[in-house]
């Protein structure tokens, strides 16, 4: 587990499951289709990213292959940087 | 399996899945063994779930593997549950697992004496005292309900319908009795593209989806987050929405985005599934109302008084349904079922039966149905009436309130009317400047007493507003 995914993981215990009891998360735990985020949930998890991560997410790019566990999203994470570094000079 | 499992003719049986198509599978298997399917909401309290299982008496569930973890919470509490069909897990009642299910030849299926008059399934809403209350429907109201539906929008066996509501909320007959009888097909959407719009458009493209039917909130978070701009959805035929009113500005955002569709309204308490139809054949003005529209077949509607007598027309009045459609009444509730039906003793022993909406509506000279408000929601401050809904509507036109719900709070002293509002992302405003956008719209004693941010409002599993938690 790279350091990014432990990052998300640890947001998404400590803020975005109350009421599911403890749960330890993997990055390969579906986020989506287990209910375990909800509408907002989901929301709150792409504005930690942007944040953390210093990334705009266009809406196009919300979608359920970038998010569906915390390895697609770290996964998106990383394409982005790799994009938006300067090419050598 | 369901009858080897001794579910006996009339036994209620309960549905603990979400979106999958075992959720279809255990509709028809349990109609077909002569019992009653009772949609469980796998999302709500362990303690209401129960509550529904005690009420009803369900000794048997079906569920799957994504509900195991809920499953166990509402196992924990006071319920006698006999047998749960779908988790090969060990738990503390018999387990059969849907491959097990799977074996079974259908030549071994047992055909069962049914009439159309026998229950078909029971939806548990929530009672405005708290308690849960069960709508009993019959197959009769249920297939009723199927064809007029096919008939009012001409469906084909080449629609498609996107079903996105949960099994306990009404909108989802149309997916699972409308289309089975016009020969369509329904796309069961998946709760993850739920979550996620910008995949939900992606799959009703992909979908070719002809039929959309949802509550508005569903197509307002298609409208602002599914990046609708890139999706080619042309093959629209329908968007229906119901459950709740549709705010004109994002209908009228929606309408020129898929201006190849009709946009129709639906209207229509739990206890009656569907009662009139509104299509709009222009975007509604700014801030006008959406009709309630016009009663359909095989019904008749009466606008009373606090006397139950007639009003005329344009006047407004209690709703009174009369319908093929209609419940038979609340499980084990005599006396609220009592209360909720209006006999006209047109012959001796020949009632004509209604149900009382608790909705206000008046009546256009075209025979359009306009609605007024909810009995509750209209509330007396200071000897003022004060219409509740007519105060959200005030706020909903302001240019960065997104979303809104507006209350009262009673205790023993007084009563106050108090707002909680979400602006749009780039929306910023005070207080203040709310309360004077109001006060130059509304008189002085419909003003809110406080007007709170939030980022949502609070919703019941129907995706509804939900005022009884807001008032907490």
């Amino acid at each position: 587990m790279d350091s990014n995914q432990v990052i998300i993981i640890k947001y998404i215990q400590d803020n975005l499951l109350t009421g599911k009891g403890e749960i330890e998360l993997t990055p390969e735990d579906d986020l989506l289709g287990s209910g375990l985020l909800d509408s907002m949930g989901v929301m709150r998890l792409v504005g930690f990213v942007e944040e953390t991560f210093h990334i705009k997410i266009p809406p196009e790019d919300i979608v359920i292959e970038n998010f569906m566990d915390v390895k697609a999203i770290t996964n998106y994470v990383e394409c982005q940087h790799v994009d938006n570094e300067p090419s050598p000079q | 399996m369901l009858t080897e499992l001794d579910v006996k003719r009339g036994d209620r049986v309960g549905v603990f899945l979400d979106s999958s198509l075992e959720t279809a599978i255990a509709v028809y298997g349990i109609m077909s063994a002569g019992a009653v399917f009772v949609p469980l909401d796998s999302n709500a309290p362990p303690a209401r779930i129960a509550y529904v299982i005690n009420d009803c008496g369900i000794r048997h569930i079906i569920s799957g593997k994504k509900q195991s973890r809920s499953l166990k919470k509402v196992l924990q509490e006071n319920i006698s549950l006999e047998v749960v069909i779908g988790i090969d897990e060990k738990l503390p009642v018999k387990t059969v697992s849907w491959e097990e299910i799977a074996q079974i030849s259908p030549s071994q299926t047992v055909s069962v004496r049914m009439l159309e008059d026998d229950l078909a399934y029971i939806m548990y809403t929530s009672g405005t005292t708290g308690t849960p209350k069960g709508i009993m429907h019959s197959h009769r109201s249920g297939l009723a309900y199927a064809k007029l539906s096919m008939d009012l929008y001409d469906v084909r066996p080449t629609d498609i319908l996107a079903n996105h509501s949960p099994l306990h909320f009404d909108i989802s007959t149309m997916g699972y009795f409308t289309m089975p009888l016009a020969g369509g097909t329904t796309v069961l959407i998946p709760e993850s593209h739920k979550l996620i719009p910008a995949s939900l458009s992606q799959l009703m493209e992909k979908e070719r989806i002809t039929i959309w039917y949802s509550v508005p909130l569903a197509l307002i978070q298609l409208l602002q987050r599914g990046a609708l701009e890139g999706r080619k959805l042309d093959s629209l035929r329908w968007v229906l929405f119901g459950g709740e009113p549709f705010p004109a500005k994002h209908l009228r955002s929606l309408m020129k985005l898929w201006d190849k569709a009709v946009f129709s309204n639906v209207y229509g308490p739990a206890e009656v599934n569907q009662c009139t139809y509104f299509h709009l054949s222009e975007l509604p003005e700014k801030d006008n109302a959406i009709p309630l529209g016009y009663v359909w077949n095989n019904t008749e509607v009466l606008i009373i008084d606090n006397n139950d007598l007639e009003v005329g027309d344009g006047d407004t009045g209690e709703l009174l349904v009369r319908t093929a459609t209609m419940m038979k009444g609340y499980w084990g509730k005599s006396e609220l079922t009592q209360k909720a039906f209006f006999r006209r003793e047109k012959f001796p022993n020949a009632a004509e039966i209604f149900y009382r909406t608790g909705d206000l509506v008046w009546r256009k000279s075209d025979a359009q149905l306009m609605f007024a408000g909810r009995k509750d929601r209209q509330i007396k401050i200071r000897g003022y009436r004060i219409e509740l809904d007519e105060i959200e509507s005030v706020l909903i036109s302001h240019p960065y309130i997104l979303e809104t719900a507006v209350y009262n709070i009673k205790n023993e002293e007084d009563q106050a009317v108090e707002a909680i509002v979400v602006l749009s992302d780039s929306g910023r405003e005070t207080e203040e400047n709310i309360k004077e956008f109001l006060a130059a719209r509304l008189p002085a004693y419909a003003l809110p007493r406080r007007v709170y941010f939030s980022d949502k409002i609070p919703r019941t599993p129907a995706g509804k507003i939900d005022y009884k938690e807001l008032k907490n």
